[in-house]
């Protein structure tokens, strides 16, 4: 180290690093030495690292989940949980989402609607609408585009979950005509970035994949897409396809990224150019997110299981699927997943593994998955808005091959996240405009 | 006159009217029920929005309301448009600050694009090295935090020094031989610097003796096979390497058709299988390949069962 990096690392502070695990080497069991031996997967030669030892101790959780008989999803249950959410202010230890506000109206309305269409009821609507109003308006009676809160800069996911929010709102009190189109338009041109990529805020933020795919979902609902916002941008999410298949965050050899990756996929669906990227390579590593022993999905390679890529990444397969290629997700195995170890018979919500709380995104990504597992995915021939995308023209039925009764969930889009016959009614109010 | 860096002290803004951080409805939905502190505090960071002031008040109001509220993307951004007002030429002082807030938020990200903006618009007569302490020991707490390899990979190709990724990946690979993101932070460095074969060939023994120590490991398979199509696409992965996945799956025989996951035997690896696959397709072997794809989705890898399937149907088309 030279001078100058001592003095830096005189402010680090080892302790606040905790802890060092040491990593121990072994050669697990080769397999079939007498019946005292523990159970190991077919695959053998394994080197005891940290990797191994935190997959190992979700997978006896999950394991154990697994062998029980089979769960319902506990529709009523988790209803509860969201109704507690909307019906009294939040504990203060929810100030660490004091900047995601739309996200969390977006979250609770979406699981409520998702869960049942009737559940996410009119005064609900009228609040959502009033605080979004609020937080999206700066001196006219117009809103948009949407920071995190009120007096917060505006940000590209929070106009991205404020916009999806509205949509479950339904034309109520006509809050959709309160939304500022132009201004939008407007901004989102000022966050893109001559790579085609678009930054999350005007001067300090993240360039990557979310922010293009919040940027084409914003648009393509509002009816507001044009040449000029979307040149380059397919270069750009092309080049984010690695090696491995998946899409990183950025076109710099990132590492492939169930979250970076359906960003991408969903955006080259709103763009319909899904024929520009390596398909084959990307089922292949899709595929390859399904665990075997915990059959639920990770969203990188050697990385824990987690409920919410049943959305990121099972939501890339819907989309694979909707475009005639094979879904590459083992829907059964999901399910299986899902309503064994996602749900905690003594919480309501929904979870990313066994040993963690319930929480707001967990439960929405984990229904939005639990619905993808219960439906075929097809693309309607477009008889409705001629300009629009064809990711607006999903079609969602009944999966039929489904081993397990399925929970009656609302059909959900699975490039917006949010139910059909919201998502339709919206983008067919805007295409008018 | 008080200084950008010093501590926070209220009274500083005895003359300051914070404004209101609630919308003001009644029954407002997902209100957050803040601290009075907290509530005072971001009343004040609103109150200096509106007014736009750029002075060591302000900054260090930004650097108590991220101490709080690290997620507060707002805040970074107007501590980042003081900075360039009246701080730009105390950088130092800033990454000492910044080191700081980093080391006691690890999974936050604003900091990262933070860390971006300093260096991208004020760091002339920055260097990689002033990056690395905090950049490695963020990854050797949290070895596979994307946000740090994002923007290490960012860092590097800016100030384009490339000198310590090599060994910083290998003690990493050392350390845990499955930790994909360094796997594929080896792959960005073989892009960027134009090994020659020698290098090349170097790295595919060094790829094998890995895959060796631990043959059931996505890493190392994807990196291989990574280096060949991205290195040596001409050659194809015939012969020795054949050879080599082969002694992976040995107890496999991949002419005979199977039938049922009982009568297949132990494997080593199914990523071995997996890789074989796709070579005998490439090669026109498409009876072998069908088989191997075959045995995946009876015994191997069964929950991937529709792509393999699919993959044999390309093979009959």
């Amino acid at each position: 180290m030279d001078q100058s990096q001592l003095r830096r690392a005189r402010f680090i502070d080892s302790s606040l690093l905790g802890r060092k695990r040491s990593v121990q080497e072994q050669i697990a069991a080769e397999g079939g030495q007498g019946a005292a031996e523990e159970e190991v997967i077919p695959i053998m030669k394994e080197v005891e690292t940290e990797t191994t030892i935190d997959r190992q101790k979700v997978l006896m959780s999950c394991k154990e989940l697994l062998q029980c008989e089979i769960e319902p999803l506990h529709k009523d249950f988790h209803r509860e949980y969201l109704d507690y959410v909307l019906a009294q202010p939040l504990p203060p230890q929810m100030t660490a989402l004091d900047a995601s506000q739309p996200w969390m109206l977006y979250w609770v309305a979406n699981s409520l609607a998702s869960l049942n269409e009737e559940w996410l009821n009119d005064d609900v609507k009228i609040m959502m609408a009033k605080k979004l109003n609020v937080i999206g308006s700066s001196k006219t009676e117009k809103m948009g585009p949407f920071g995190g809160g009120i007096g917060q800069m505006p940000h590209i996911a929070g106009t991205y979950a404020s916009i999806n929010a509205l949509a479950l709102c339904g034309n109520i009190e006509n809050c959709w005509d309160y939304i500022d189109r132009e201004s939008i338009y407007q901004w989102l041109l000022s966050l893109k970035q001559s790579n085609g990529g678009f930054k999350t805020c005007v001067e300090v933020g993240e360039v990557d994949t979310r922010g293009v795919y919040c940027a084409l979902s914003i648009a393509s609902m509002l009816n507001i897409m044009t040449e000029e916002l979307v040149q380059g941008v397919v270069q750009y999410l092309v080049s984010c396809q690695t090696y491995e298949g998946g899409f990183g965050g950025c076109p710099q050899e990132d590492e492939a990224h169930g979250g970076y990756t359906f960003c991408a996929v969903a955006s080259l669906m709103i763009l319909d150019a899904l024929d520009q990227i390596n398909v084959d390579k990307l089922l292949e590593w899709c595929s390859a997110r399904q665990l075997n022993e915990e059959k639920g999905l990770n969203g990188r390679n050697n990385k824990l299981v987690d409920g919410c890529y049943s959305f990121w990444v099972g939501a890339t397969g819907a989309i694979l699927e909707t475009k005639g290629y094979v879904c590459p997700i083992d829907k059964n195995a999901l399910h299986e997943y899902i309503c064994q170890c996602c749900q905690d018979p003594a919480m309501p919500g929904l979870r990313d593994k066994p040993g963690k709380h319930a929480d707001l995104y967990h439960t929405n990504y984990v229904l939005l998955g639990l619905a993808i597992t219960e439906a075929i995915y097809t693309e309607t021939s477009q008889d409705g808005p001629v300009r629009s995308s064809p990711a607006l023209h999903i079609e969602s039925t009944t999966n039929t091959k489904l081993r397990f009764k399925t929970s009656g969930l609302s059909p959900i889009n699975p490039v917006y996240g949010v139910p059909v016959v919201n998502l339709r009614q919206f983008a067919e109010y805007f295409h008018h405009k | 006159m008080t200084d950008c860096y010093d501590e926070f002290n209220l009274e500083d803004y005895a003359d300051v009217e914070p404004l209101p951080i609630v919308t003001g409805l009644k029954d407002e939905l997902c209100q957050i029920m803040y601290s009075e502190e907290y509530k005072q505090l971001m009343g004040l960071m609103r109150a200096f929005l509106s007014s736009n002031e750029l002075t060591p008040r302000a900054m260090r109001l930004t650097a108590r309301v991220i101490a709080v509220a690290p997620a507060f993307y707002t805040a970074w951004n107007y501590r980042f448009n003081i900075v360039v007002a009246i701080a730009k030429d105390r950088l130092d002082q800033e990454f000492q600050w910044l080191d700081e807030v980093t080391l006691n938020n690890p999974k936050n990200y604003q900091i990262w694009s933070y860390r971006q903006a300093l260096v991208e618009n004020l760091g002339q007569d920055l260097t990689l090295r002033g990056d690395l302490p905090i950049m490695d020991m963020m990854l050797d707490d949290d070895t596979k935090n994307y946000h740090v390899w994002s923007y290490r990979k960012w860092a590097v190709l800016h100030f384009k020094d490339f000198t310590h990724e090599l060994s910083f990946v290998d003690k990493l690979i050392d350390r845990d031989v499955y930790n994909n993101s360094a796997w594929n932070h080896r792959m960005f460095y073989m892009k960027n610097v134009s090994p020659d074969d020698r290098t090349i060939d170097e790295e595919i023994t060094y790829t094998k003796n890995k895959i060796e120590l631990v043959p059931q490991n996505i890493s190392s398979w994807n990196y291989l096979r990574g280096l060949y199509d991205h290195f040596k696409p001409e050659t194809g992965h015939k012969g020795e390497l054949l050879k080599f996945a082969g002694g992976f799956i040995d107890a496999l025989d991949l002419n005979a058709t199977a039938d049922s996951a009982e009568s297949l035997p132990e494997i080593e690896s199914s990523y071995a299988l997996e890789f074989l696959a796709s070579e005998y397709a490439t090669e026109g072997q498409l009876q072998r390949a069908k088989n191997a794809y075959q045995c995946l989705a009876l015994k191997y890898d069964p929950i991937r069962g529709s792509f393999w399937n699919y993959k044999i149907t390309t093979l009959e088309a």
